[in-house]
């Protein structure tokens, strides 16, 4: 056969072949190298159990894993120390079959017993305050956890749970290690920063290698780590995850600049900063669309009376305007949500109108009651409910004659919090409310709100998931963060009661399409009664230097939740 | 012997300066809502970080104009940056005594006549605005009313209560002294800083920004008094020794009048000096307490809490002129030290001789 000529298509084919093999993401995986991130703060224990810090978690989250893990791209439970599992036809029992062959970093095999004394021993031992106990507490009742074989654990629940699965993501701890400790009551003392770092024993892909108080701690890869990759080889291909403790963002945000560091976490508001080095600097700004968590506006609807004085919490007038839907209704369209996110995110940010996040997937509800940004709106709507300049001040009154004044906080520290509470305040003085706005210490906002109660308006965030249940603190009406009207006897009104509900029923429904009707009408709920009245979320945005392959950064457990897949590129 | 020690202070140039840049300041503060074209509340979230603005004297064809300003676009670029752009269609005279905001000359008669000023919607920025547009160079003005007043407020406080302890402490000795001095060592044996924080943290939060104002001057007096009460309760030491303090004794005065009348007068240059040294300190106390969030709240402005928007690289990579503030702030402390020292020069006759 004669030579085919080399026609442009061909060529282009051909071309297009070359590209497709020299292009990086699809390079073989090497082994080896470091990744430099960096910490703003030293954790202040190895103990995943008792730790209660992100600082802490950044560490442990490398050496310990749980049964299960959340898959971060596809926000799915995938299994991780178990295999598989199985669940009774009541939803009451769950049999985990664990991996077999898993060794703990120091040699000795994984087996029923760790999951067993991490549930029995530790996480409901009342002489540990573990950070996570709540979680497997339902009505004050824990779980049963039995070993069957060694490869076998089965979990006896009282009632049905549906974010099961999820919450045995939970770290497990060597049971080898730490018995003794736990015997001599020492647990809550048990891997502090003095550790010898080989005595911090995990299933992880990473252990510990050295820590140097206020400077770094590295971690270097575990040899032992059962997990492959697709094509075989064992996980993970880094050698080495050093971080660097740094005083502060904008320090970390100049050293990844000098190349120190490969990654950063940025802000809308610094990407004009870093964007133009991107090539200089050989890094990608990825966005990872909008962060979990929320930001609010909450009136205190407290109507309680305070046991010692005597005296209401909040002054009955305030109250009669903080329990009033129209004042929040108004205030709701005071907020403004466009310019928020330009000035203080240089467009990178969303506007929040749900509980839940639109990372949060499939409990996300886009359909709840939306309000723009209108302040003749809001003056209708308060001029609709009686409240009204009656003596010409350029005050508003209520219908009895009082002033619309109260206090608005927010926590000092916080600039982008401050500037979003500062600008509603402008908006709410425009419709004739007498707002006096104080910054207060994080220490004493949190009194105000879990004690002493006596606050009229504040400005507040919360971190938040993908599972509704666990933000039940927050919105059923016992719990203790459930900010306007906390640790209630009965539900104070009709809304709050229907939420009650459907917490109560949501948990107990495994089957996810009707679970989600439920949070569905929940967050509808929130929209129209705006308990919260929600403001703007940021973008989450990852600087990553581009030596790095298997990247795929989420909003939802950021760029490197696959560290053991991680490498990096020859 | 007045007019002596004056020309001695005229001599130093230094502090004839100083003098001079402080006047200006004061007198600034002083009509501050009229030198401003804005209040300090007035915002435009449009002008977020807007630039100081071009005044221009020539129009497009180049002949001259009376001045104006053009009207301005913001857009991000690329990388997000804000990039202002003039509206050649959008212009704006600059003119002046114009109507703006409501204020109060001095407190008292309501008037909305500015110096100077654009018609809206135009804006001027002459030291460019902050992160909602609001003018930084109104701010400022604004700003130097609390940043001075407390300084001169502070300092009035704390100095009557100190000349009065002091005085007391030195002339009746004894116990008393004892008493007194152990209580002065006691506030001053505490790091000034975390003393403010921790008075900070007991005034009631459902405060005002007016009562705030007032709490952080009490407390910066609070803080204050001791080290000063020391220093004249020595000299009153010497001084109750003198003839004319036994003069006034044996003609029945009282001691109170004795201690106010005839002993602190002869305190008198020392205090002065100590006044002109320690203003700075107020003013840098209410900064560092701004700074952090603590202190004068939005919308009111300090130049502390302005400052405080410098805080991070970002903003100062982009917006350098917030660090302004924090420029004035050098200034005034420089001003008050540099004219102190002038007048320990003049007045303390341990030093001049």
């Amino acid at each position: 056969m004669a030579p085919t000529p080399l026609t442009p298509k061909v060529l282009l084919v051909a071309l297009a072949f070359l590209f497709f093999f020299l292009t990086p993401a699809h390079a073989k995986p090497s082994y080896g190298g470091s990744i430099v991130l960096t910490s703003t703060s030293d954790p202040k224990s190895f103990n995943d159990i008792t730790a209660k810090e992100t600082s802490t978690r950044e560490v442990t989250s490398h050496i310990f894993e749980g049964l299960t893990t959340m898959n971060a791209v596809t926000l799915q439970v995938e299994p991780a120390l178990a295999e598989r599992w199985e669940v009774s036809e009541d939803g009451h029992t769950w049999t985990f079959y664990l991996r077999p062959g898993v060794k703990w970093n120091d040699g000795e095999p994984f087996t029923a017993d760790d999951v067993v004394f991490t549930f029995n021993d530790l996480i409901y031992n009342d002489d540990i305050a573990s950070s996570s106990r709540d979680i497997f507490t339902i009505e004050d009742k824990t779980f049963k956890v039995e070993k069957v074989d060694d490869l076998t654990v089965r979990f006896t629940l009282p009632v049905k749970f549906a974010p099961f699965l999820r919450a045995m993501s939970q770290a497990i701890l060597p049971k080898h290690k730490l018995a003794k400790a736990v015997a001599e009551k020492k647990f809550n003392f048990t891997w502090g920063l003095d550790t010898p770092p080989s005595e911090i024993v995990g299933t992880g892909a990473f252990k510990l290698s050295s820590y140097r108080p206020g400077e770094r701690f590295v971690l270097v890869r575990n040899p032992l780590y059962w997990k492959r990759s697709k094509e075989g080889d064992a996980l993970p291909y880094l050698d080495r995850i050093v971080y660097l403790i740094v005083q502060n963002l904008d320090t970390a945000m100049l050293k990844f600049l000098d190349g120190e560091v490969d990654y950063i976490g940025l802000r809308g508001m610094e990407y004009p900063l870093i964007k133009p080095n991107e090539r200089k600097g050989n890094f990608t700004v990825y966005d990872a669309g909008p962060d979990f968590g929320s930001s609010f506006v909450v009136f205190n609807q407290n109507t309680g009376v305070n046991p010692k004085t005597q005296k209401p919490f909040v002054d009955p007038v305030k109250s009669k305007w903080f329990l009033d839907i129209n004042f929040r209704r108004a205030v709701a369209h005071a907020i403004d949500k466009n310019k928020m996110m330009e000035i203080l995110m240089n467009g990178f940010g969303y506007p929040q109108d749900s509980d839940m996040s639109k990372s949060a997937g499939v409990f996300y509800n886009p359909n709840v009651e939306k309000y723009d940004y209108d302040l003749l709106k809001a003056k209708k709507i308060l001029a609709d409910a009686g409240y009204i300049d009656r003596n010409g001040d350029g005050w508003i009154e209520d219908p009895e004659e009082h002033t619309v004044e109260f206090n608005f906080s927010t926590n000092s520290g916080n600039n982008e919090r401050v500037q979003i509470a500062s600008i509603i305040r402008h908006d709410l003085q425009s419709l004739g409310m007498k707002v006096n706005f104080l910054s207060l210490e994080f220490n004493t906002l949190v009194t105000k709100l879990n004690s002493t109660f006596d606050w009229d308006a504040i400005v507040l965030g919360l971190t938040g998931g993908i599972e509704p249940h666990f933000g039940k603190n927050v919105w059923h009406s016992t719990g203790g963060l459930h900010m306007w009207y906390p640790m209630q006897k009965t539900p104070a009104t009709d809304w709050e009661k229907r939420i009650d509900e459907i917490f109560i029923q949501g948990v107990q429904e495994l089957d996810e399409n009707k679970r989600k009707v439920l949070y569905d009408e929940f967050q509808v709920i929130v929209s129209q009664q705006l308990p919260l009245i929600y403001t703007v979320l940021n973008s989450d945005l990852y600087a990553i230097r581009n030596r790095f392959g298997n990247l795929k950064p989420t909003s939802y457990a950021g760029p490197f939740h696959n560290m053991e897949e991680i490498y990096i590129n020859k | 012997m007045k007019n002596r020690a004056w020309s001695q202070f005229c001599e130093n140039r230094w502090a004839v300066a100083g003098l001079i840049i402080l006047g200006i300041i004061h007198a600034a503060a002083l009509f501050a809502d009229f030198l401003a074209p804005y209040s300090f509340s007035n915002e435009e979230r449009t002008y977020s970080y807007a630039p100081p603005s071009k005044i221009h004297f020539r129009d497009e064809q180049g002949s001259l104009v009376p001045p104006f300003v053009y009207g301005a676009e913001i857009k991000f670029d690329e990388y997000r940056r804000r990039i202002y752009q003039d509206k050649a269609d959008e212009k704006y005279p600059l003119s002046f005594f114009v109507q703006g905001d409501k204020y109060k000359i001095l407190g008292l008669v309501p008037t909305t006549i500015h110096l100077f000023g654009v018609k809206e919607p135009g804006r001027i920025y002459l030291w460019g605005a902050d992160s909602r547009g609001r003018d930084l160079f109104s701010r400022l003005l604004h700003g130097a009313r609390i940043s001075l007043s407390i300084g001169i407020l502070g300092v009035a406080i704390s100095f009557s209560i100190g000349l009065l302890v002091g005085g007391i402490a030195g002339y009746y000795g004894g116990k008393t002294d004892d008493i007194i001095m152990r209580i002065c060592e006691m506030f001053m044996m505490f790091p000034g800083f975390y003393l403010l924080l921790a008075l900070r943290a007991v005034v009631p939060p459902n405060f005002n920004s007016i009562q705030v104002y007032l709490a952080i001057v009490v407390i910066l007096s609070f803080i204050g008094w001791a080290s000063l009460a020391r220093v004249i309760r020595g000299m009153c030491l010497s001084l109750r020794e003198r003839e004319f303090v036994l003069a006034a004794k044996t003609m029945g005065l009282s001691d109170l009048r004795i201690i106010i009348r005839h002993i602190l007068p002869h305190t008198l240059s020392y205090s002065l000096i100590a006044v002109m040294l320690s203003i700075p300190g107020y003013i840098l106390a209410e900064s560092s307490l701004s700074l952090i969030g603590l202190g004068i709240q939005d919308p009111y402005a300090s130049w502390g809490n302005l400052l405080a928007e410098a805080m991070g690289i970002v903003q100062i990579k982009f917006a350098p002129w917030i660090l302004l503030p924090g420029f004035f702030i050098f200034i005034t402390v420089m001003c008050f030290n540099v004219v102190g020292d002038a007048l320990r020069d003049v007045l303390d006759p341990k030093t001049s001789q």
